[in-house]
């Protein structure tokens, strides 16, 4: 009874080339999002180093074993695949390693963008932080109100959520507007993301902004800078700080679209 | 299309943070399986089975293995002679409790560390009452696959009670008149290997210790490419579940899953089962549902799948027959439930 020879089995260099390849592609994609800046959209900047050195040390790796399969290549024409551990494995080999090539291409092709008002809403923009998010971290007070990000503004109210205790503060704040449907047409939510750890924990946190006029010249996911003085209002049957802006002026988008 | 740019930005912002953990847990796992005897450790494990299982669950500071590594380890661990609660503790906390998950889940829930606490601290208590249940069982043979059964040393002049012994047909007979491999050296008695002695060396010995250090090294090395390709694989797998469930599920419907006491805890022990996400990787993987899931439910994840999984199912049946896994399973996944349920209930 005869067999048909595997893909490996005949051609015993395609499994040690593929692993070489993915794990350069890996390195290079890690070093890539890290020199554009693009790593800033998907990580909070204290794990960029872990990031960035993941891909120094997967390029070495990668090209320690390009050197060992040039070497085996030219010296006796053949590859020694050589056995390591046996474990259990979903795919064949040369199944995960070309998924894990093919994957690493595509990245290095694809630029993460930062997320925009229809995540934001998918993921229910409040003034609040819930139980699952973020505890202050480092929380000053005494800070000018004028000088508080969006962010410190809804630290301070998760911290005292009394709203008639900021009324009549000056309010000075960069973020991107989202029109939340649940709003009248006077007002929009200027709003910031916020990243613990990478961007599948980042939320939104915002706080409503009352208009002179209609929010149709201020678009979504545009970046503003709102200038103005609080006030407590009810909206949505709930009484809730908002700002009256007195200044809306258009700003580019921030290299780092997250807040901490 | 916008949609699908931000799934795919969160694809590659959970693999972008995996990674890193992922490299390092099959750096320390390569290097501890190619440098390390473990039949030194079984030298030091104490005779009360539940401390036993004990020391076993706490064997992972010494072995950070994951899934994968954790079976063939403890695998040698029983066929060198290791009592089945500490092997059975080993396997089921070694995957989790360990430095590298420990960093790694200290990273995702920095701002819950409650749930970094609980999960190593319910991880050591679940896997210790297993491997002290499983200590009731004095001769583990009859769970375990053929192969390894054979395998298992059979302890000379001890009484039928503890752990190792042999079936009382080979007491009745006197030592010089059986058959069979003897290893000596062992705690003060010959033990005896039954079945094929090739077979059997090939399970109890480490196949790398012998070797010199350039060569362990270049082992090493293929070794950690051997696991980064195969983890690699399913961390992709995990991290495009998370990212579709995030942006492709309605929101009212992961939150209607993900908000009762119950519901969200079989959820995610059905979804930990199924994903069979690494452990050194899980946190960030469930770092994704932090926002729309109980805490309890998230500590359900992160105990319940390291511990039982589909890719650990097909690695257990190389060592336990069926009835074992199933007792696995259903001890496992019943007491993450409770300790899951009672976080619900009564701490988040």
């Amino acid at each position: 009874m005869t067999t048909n020879p595997t893909p490996i089995a005949s051609r015993p260099w395609l499994q040690p080339l593929l692993d070489v390849l993915a794990i350069l592609a890996w390195g290079v994609l890690l070093l890539k999002y890290w020199l554009t800046g693009k790593m800033n959209v998907l990580l909070h900047p204290g794990y960029i180093w872990l990031a960035y050195s993941a891909g120094f040390f997967l390029v070495g790796l990668g090209l320690y074993k390009l050197g060992q399969f040039l070497w085996r290549m030219r010296r006796s024409n053949r590859v020694r695949i050589t056995g390591a551990a046996t474990h259990f494995s979903l795919f064949s080999p040369v199944w995960s390693s070309g998924l894990l090539l093919v994957v690493a291409l595509f990245g290095l092709q694809f630029t993460p963008q930062p997320f925009a008002s229809d995540v934001a809403l998918n993921r229910g923009v409040t003034d609040t932080l819930t139980m699952t998010r973020s505890q202050p971290q480092s929380f000053r007070g005494n800070k000018r109100p004028e000088d508080r990000s969006i962010v410190e503004w809804v630290r301070l109210l998760n911290v005292y959520p009394e709203p008639d205790a900021y009324k009549g503060q000056n309010v000075n704040v960069d973020g991107f507007a989202i029109h939340l449907p649940t709003l009248p047409d006077n007002y929009f939510m200027i709003a910031r993301f916020v990243i613990t750890c990478c961007a599948a924990d980042v939320y939104p946190v915002g706080i409503p902004v009352k208009l002179k006029g209609n929010r149709s010249a201020h678009p979504a996911d545009n970046w503003f800078r709102v200038q103005g003085k609080m006030i407590t209002e009810t909206i949505d049957n709930r009484r809730q700080l908002v700002i009256e802006a007195s200044q809306i002026q258009e700003i580019p988008k921030p290299k780092n679209p997250y807040d901490y | 299309m916008n949609q699908l740019n931000n799934a795919l930005t969160l694809f590659f912002s959970l693999m972008v943070e995996a990674m890193p953990f992922l490299l390092l847990g099959v750096l320390f796992s390569s290097a501890l399986l190619l440098f390390v005897d473990e039949r030194r450790l079984i030298q030091l494990v104490p005779k009360n089975p539940l401390l036993a299982a004990f020391v076993g669950s706490l064997i992972g500071f010494l072995f950070p293995v994951c899934e994968c590594g954790n079976v063939p380890v403890a695998r040698r661990l029983l066929v060198q002679g290791a009592p089945g609660a500490m092997a059975i503790g080993f396997l089921l906390a070694a995957p989790t409790v360990n430095p590298i998950v420990f960093w790694a889940t200290w990273t995702a829930f920095r701002d819950q560390p409650e749930l970094v606490f609980l999960r190593v601290g319910c991880s050591l208590l679940i896997a210790t009452i297993i491997g002290w249940v499983f200590s009731r069982q004095a001769d583990l043979r009859p769970l375990m696959q053929p192969a390894i059964a054979r395998s298992m040393p059979v302890y000379l002049d001890k009484p039928t009670q503890g752990k190792g012994k042999s079936q009382g047909k080979s007491q009745d007979t006197p030592t010089l008149l059986q058959s069979g491999t003897f290893l000596l050296g062992q705690k003060d008695q010959p033990f005896r290997l039954d079945g094929n002695p090739a077979a059997t060396a090939a399970l109890t010995m480490n196949p790398a210790l012998g070797k010199p250090f350039p060569d362990r090294l270049r082992l090493m090395v293929d070794n950690v490419i051997l696991e980064l390709r195969e983890l690699g694989g399913i961390l992709i797998l995990g991290s495009a579940v998370a990212a579709i469930v995030q942006i492709a599920v309605p929101r009212e419907v992961v939150l209607g899953l993900g908000q009762g006491q119950v519901s969200s805890i079989v959820a995610m022990m059905v979804l930990a089962c199924v994903v069979s996400i690494c452990s050194t990787v899980d946190s960030f993987f469930a770092l994704s549902f932090a926002s729309t899931f109980t805490t309890g439910s998230l500590l359900a994840f992160l105990v319940f799948g390291p511990m039982i999984d589909l890719k650990n199912i097909a690695l257990l049946w190389s060592v336990f027959k069926t009835r074992a896994i199933v007792y696995l399973f259903l001890l496992a996944g019943q007491m993450t439930f409770f300790v899951a349920l009672l976080v619900n209930l009564y701490i988040s």
